[in-house]
């Protein structure tokens, strides 16, 4: 359910004057494990899917692959970015934690740098994902050209 | 089972223990499978349909993303570059199948840890790209043993670069 369901899409969007310190607005996912096992994602290996097999294996439920933390993220960036995301931007992400099954999943970002390129910035943020309780999942940073 | 996260019933058990079952299969570990040099390389259609099997698992339901719609079936699709693109980490995703040598029994206990990614230029959804991983590292961090890949993916057909990588894998 939206919190602000009558928010300005187009305001969201990185310009080049968006300052340093401007944060991202947040994604939040549930890891369903219905999704988590589907079959271009974690199908192929039961610990994204199975209880059964996760608890075998030591987990205490099924754990998301990493890549659909870094799919939300740059979800986030697109709504963001925009166009911007898809021509000489670079994104990094670090799984540092197991997204568990059930967990709902809320992403977050913030303008750490702006560095003059052409006639407009290349602007750096920090990005995250976390579980609701705040332990980050996965962090990192993405780089892209506004204004250029 | 009974566990709430994944109601099935009987049948649906059985289905699943079976799936399982026919997953297990001996395989060396990702450290002893891949030799640093080691290159690897498959070509990836990357039709409407395979983006919409990526996006709706994460629910990204992006209309730049669509080639494909219900009733209307196959479309050009619109984005900031014309038609219909592929999400930003779409190819980083299916590295994955490239990097593991397919035609080998899958590396069990591979974790995939770390990925810097770069987007060169916009993919348009009927591409077919070529994946090409190239095995640059293999090193041990806090006990922990690291494989490490460069990634350049491809158009097959003029060449055209469209996303660069360096990524890690976790192995037993």
């Amino acid at each position: 359910m939206t919190d602000n369901g009558d928010l300005d899409l187009g305001s969201l969007r990185i310009t080049p004057e968006t300052p340093v310190g401007y944060e991202l607005h947040p994604i939040k996912k549930k890891a369903a494990i219905q999704l988590m096992g589907s079959r271009v994602w974690g199908r192929f290996n039961p610990n994204h899917w199975d209880p059964d097999y996760a608890q075998s294996t030591g987990l205490t439920d099924p754990i998301q692959t990493g890549e659909m933390s870094s799919a939300y993220i740059s979800e986030m960036c697109v709504n963001h970015f925009g166009a911007a995301m898809f021509r000489n931007a670079r994104i990094v992400c670090k799984y540092i934690a197991s997204t568990i099954a059930g967990e709902v999943i809320v992403t977050g970002g913030v303008i750490t740098e702006k560095t003059p390129k052409g006639n407009g910035f290349r602007f750096k943020a920090d990005i995250w994902s976390a579980n609701e309780a705040g332990d980050k999942k996965t962090v990192g940073w993405v780089e892209a050209d506004v204004g250029v | 089972m009974s566990n709430d996260l994944k109601p099935q019933t009987p049948v649906q058990a059985a289905q699943t223990r079976a799936f399982v079952k026919s997953l297990e299969q001996e395989s060396q570990t990702y450290w002893d499978m891949v030799e640093i040099g080691d290159e690897l390389s498959r070509d990836l259609h990357i039709t409407p349909e395979l983006v919409i099997l990526y996006l709706d698992p994460v629910e990204d339901y992006n209309p730049w993303y669509e080639g494909w719609r219900m009733n209307s079936w196959h479309i050009d699709g619109e984005s900031p570059f014309g038609g219909a693109i592929v999400p930003p980490l779409l190819v980083s995703h299916f590295v994955l199948s490239v990097q593991f040598d397919h035609t080998k029994p899958f590396a069990i206990g591979s974790i995939h840890t770390f990925h810097d990614s770069e987007i060169l230029e916009p993919i348009p959804i009927g591409a077919t790209v070529r994946i090409t991983t190239r095995a640059i590292d293999k090193y041990e961090k806090r006990g922990r043993r690291y494989v490490r890949h460069e990634v350049h993916v491809t158009d097959v057909a003029n060449d055209t670069l469209y996303f660069r990588e360096v990524r890690d894998i976790l192995s037993l």
